[in-house]
């Protein structure tokens, strides 16, 4: 990948400094996309990698994520207590927590609709909303912010032409702000789905974006 | 014997309780800690932090309605340090709330009003613009205004513990939480959430009902019972301009708690019907028409004179028990005979889940316990109907007392010797009645009912009587003395010591030993049989 258009592609490995491949840096197993069956012995333990899945009329649950769900209830005390694991999952799955996701969330778990939408709106890394392939999160907090974050939103803004939270047209993006992404040495950060892409310029979000589209094809 | 905590609040000493909490303590020294979230009867999640105190030895202040007595402990919750706190937290209250106190329902009962205005600082130094929600319908009879809003989370937790039914929630978080339901979901089935709205501290939780309907100024609060079923929840009769405005809980660990239902709650416009029985009427011989007082009775007696013997009464579970007590004096009187009630019964009892002392029985009458205990009988059917067939054509003496006999035909009573009638309205099927006395409503007089468990309580008149309507034990007793039964009562303590002088349920009790609070009759035998 070091012949990739931008100074950082997403792992701390192409810096000029060294020519690491992705898979050096993060092992095998986290590489591409992350297994269906959560691909980690303690079910949704390892953060996804990329979004698998996004189908929002996907039953809740069956086949492996009915495995990982029943795997994740096996992990707490309570029903209640698995709540935040198994929104990820439904998110994993679906792509956003509409409200029939939640109120599906509820009856799994034998919660109320409305405990389920505080819940899920309390965290935003939920997604209340659908989102595009690409959930490009910019790191607007003190570091970033005072390396020029505002200027790289509007770069992002203005190649998808969209405004803050919508979807662009072809589905590829949403551009969110996000607090801090905890990479203030590298600003500014920008979290694209799992992956960090630091040190981003307003100059270089366009080939960022390019190579994202050709990435999700 | 409770182990006791001896401590020191503001300078008062007061032994407690261990285990009591430092909000509670200090009531008993008569200091009230500010406080939203903390409610009796409720969870304290101590997130409003209105009632930190400042505790002598503590590193820094206390919330008071968490934090539990110690031992020689020394709380100030008036000190300056304490008032500095409070002034702060009251600061960041103002930020948001959009101070709209002149349009605002809870203007003259809010706790944010009040606070700021007893500690909080003359002047906002906020510049940042207020952010807005607006309000939002809940459904049932709750509506939302969420700039209000102080998210003491009280309704949140009615819901999900007393309630038992989580339907509140608080969406979002940070200076964009407000409390929501799942949508639009709302309140609707729930039979409870009434309540949210009076544990609400501020305005952000109104009644349809009341909107802009008065000023909590202009409102004279009366202690009175709940009529809408046997229960006999302790409620408040909120009044202005001789109407009832709205119904409030009050509190009463042995039957309601802090709560009410809300078919009770909105029960309460047949109080405020015109078109009553306003003067005695007399029909038939002479002397006849719409008469004083001391005529009717005077007629009343003349007529009955002749007619000793055979008495049926039609009595009702809504009248006191002084009012059913002067009857069956009234009634043994004039020979004897029976008395029968009608009362309506609901198919199915609803459960406050979380304080299931309060039950909505499945008998719809306030005052079925008394009219049981005085050995009337019930007839008729679920609905309140039916069941006067042997009164219907009764050919001695017919008294009617209460009961609007809405089922029965025009023909009702007309067979009667002497049929008389008291009641609040005029009915169709009165109008073969010989004398029509107006009476008042329970709550245009003093009196008590007893509950499904034989609990007896005290009402207190909130309106004025119409024309010259009068208590139907003030009428009846008056009669049934000039009859040579008992002395003439004057007053409803007097009218119900009568009571008590005769009924063995009753005997000893006395209005004061009742009071507000209620006492239970001597035997403990339900007799609603739910």
């Amino acid at each position: 990948m070091s012949d990739a258009p931008f100074r950082n592609p997403g792992w701390a490995g192409n810096t000029g400094e060294f020519d690491l491949t992705e898979e050096q840096v993060r092992g095998d197993d986290f590489v591409g996309e992350r297994p269906k069956d959560g691909g980690h012995p303690s079910g949704a333990g390892a953060l996804p990698y990329m979004l698998a899945e996004k189908e929002p009329e996907a039953e809740l649950f069956e086949g492996e994520y009915q495995e990982r769900f029943e795997k994740i209830l096996t992990r707490y005390p309570t029903k209640q207590a698995s709540l935040l694991p198994t929104l990820g999952l439904a998110q994993e799955l679906r792509g956003y927590l509409s409200p029939e996701t939640m109120d599906r969330c509820a009856e799994l778990l034998d919660l109320s609709p409305a405990y389920v939408r505080g819940v899920a709106t309390f965290y935003t890394m939920y997604n209340k909303r659908p989102v595009g392939r690409h959930l490009v999160q910019v790191c607007t907090n003190i570091s970033c912010n005072l390396a020029g974050a505002d200027e790289v939103v509007d770069a992002f803004l203005r190649y998808t032409d969209t405004e803050l939270g919508e979807t662009s047209e072809d589905g590829n993006f949403t551009v969110i702000e996000a607090e801090c992404l905890a990479a203030c040495g590298f600003p500014t950060c920008v979290q694209i789905n799992s992956r960090y892409y630091e040190n981003v310029t307003p100059a270089e979000v366009p080939k960022l974006c390019e190579h994202l589209k050709a990435e999700g094809e | 014997m409770a182990e006791m905590v001896t401590l020191t609040i503001d300078g008062k000493e007061v032994s407690v309780r261990k285990g009591t909490t430092i909000l509670e303590a200090a009531k008993q020294v008569g200091e009230e800690v500010p406080h939203y979230c903390y409610h009796p009867g409720l969870s304290s999640p101590a997130m409003c932090r209105m009632c930190l105190v400042e505790v002598e030895g503590a590193p820094k202040p206390m919330p008071g309605c968490v934090t539990t007595v110690a031992e020689g402990q020394v709380v100030n919750t008036q000190s300056g340090e304490a008032r500095h706190h409070r002034q702060g937290v009251l600061e960041f209250y103002l930020v948001n709330h959009p101070l709209d106190c002149p349009i605002c329902d809870m203007s003259g009962e809010c706790y944010l009003q009040d606070y700021v205005h007893a500690e909080g600082r003359k002047h906002g130094r906020g510049r940042e613009p207020k952010r807005v929600f607006g309000r939002d319908d809940f459904g049932g009879d709750v509506l939302f205004y969420g700039d209000r809003c102080v998210m003491c989370t009280r309704c949140v937790r009615f819901m999900s513990e007393v309630e038992q039914d989580h339907r509140l929630t608080v969406v979002e978080r940070g200076n964009r939480s407000v409390i929501d339901t799942f949508f639009d979901e709302g309140l609707d089935g729930t039979h409870f959430h009434g309540n949210v709205v009076d544990i609400c501290p501020v305005g952000a939780l109104v009644s349809k009902d009341f909107l802009h309907k008065a000023r909590a100024w202009d409102l004279t609060h009366t202690p009175s019972i709940c009529t809408s079923c046997s229960q006999g929840c302790n409620i408040d009769h909120h009044t202005r301009d001789n109407l009832v405005q709205r119904l409030k809980p009050r509190e009463n660990l042995d039957v309601n708690g802090w709560w009410i239902c809300d078919y009770g709650r909105h029960n309460y416009e047949w109080m405020n019907h015109g078109d009553r029985l306003e003067a005695p009427l007399v029909r038939g011989g002479e002397p006849s028409g719409a008469m004083g007082w001391g005529d009717a009775l005077r007629t009343l007696l003349e007529r009955a004179a002749d007619k000793k013997g055979s008495v049926k009464a039609v009595a009702s579970p809504f009248a006191s028990n002084e009012s059913l007590g002067a009857l069956k004096r009234l009634v043994d009187a004039l020979g004897g005979g029976d008395i029968v009630y009608r009362s309506p019964r609901a198919e199915d009892e609803v459960t406050l889940e979380g304080f299931p002392t309060l039950v909505r029985r499945k008998d719809l009458s306030p005052n079925t316990g008394g009219a049981g205990r005085l050995g009337m009988k019930r007839v008729g059917d679920d609905e309140g109907h039916g069941g006067l067939e042997n009164v219907a054509n009764h050919d001695g003496v017919l008294i009617v007392l209460g009961d609007g006999l809405l089922d029965q035909a025009e023909a009702f009573g007309a067979d009667a010797g002497l049929f008389v009638y008291l009641g609040t309205h005029g009915s169709a099927a009165a109008a073969e009645a010989d004398i029509v006395l107006p009476i008042t409503s329970h709550a245009e007089m003093e009196g008590t009912f007893t509950n499904y468990e034989g609990r007896v309580q005290r009402f207190w008149p909130s309106l004025d009587a119409p024309g010259m309507a009068r208590p139907a034990w003030l009428v009846l007793g008056a009669l049934a003395a000039e009859l040579g039964r008992g002395s003439v009562v004057k007053t409803a303590a007097e009218a119900f010591a009568a009571l008590a002088a005769e009924a063995p349920a009753f005997s000893g009790m006395t209005y004061d030993d009742i009071g507000t609070r209620g006492a239970v009759v001597n035997e403990s035998v339900s007799l609603t049989g739910d």
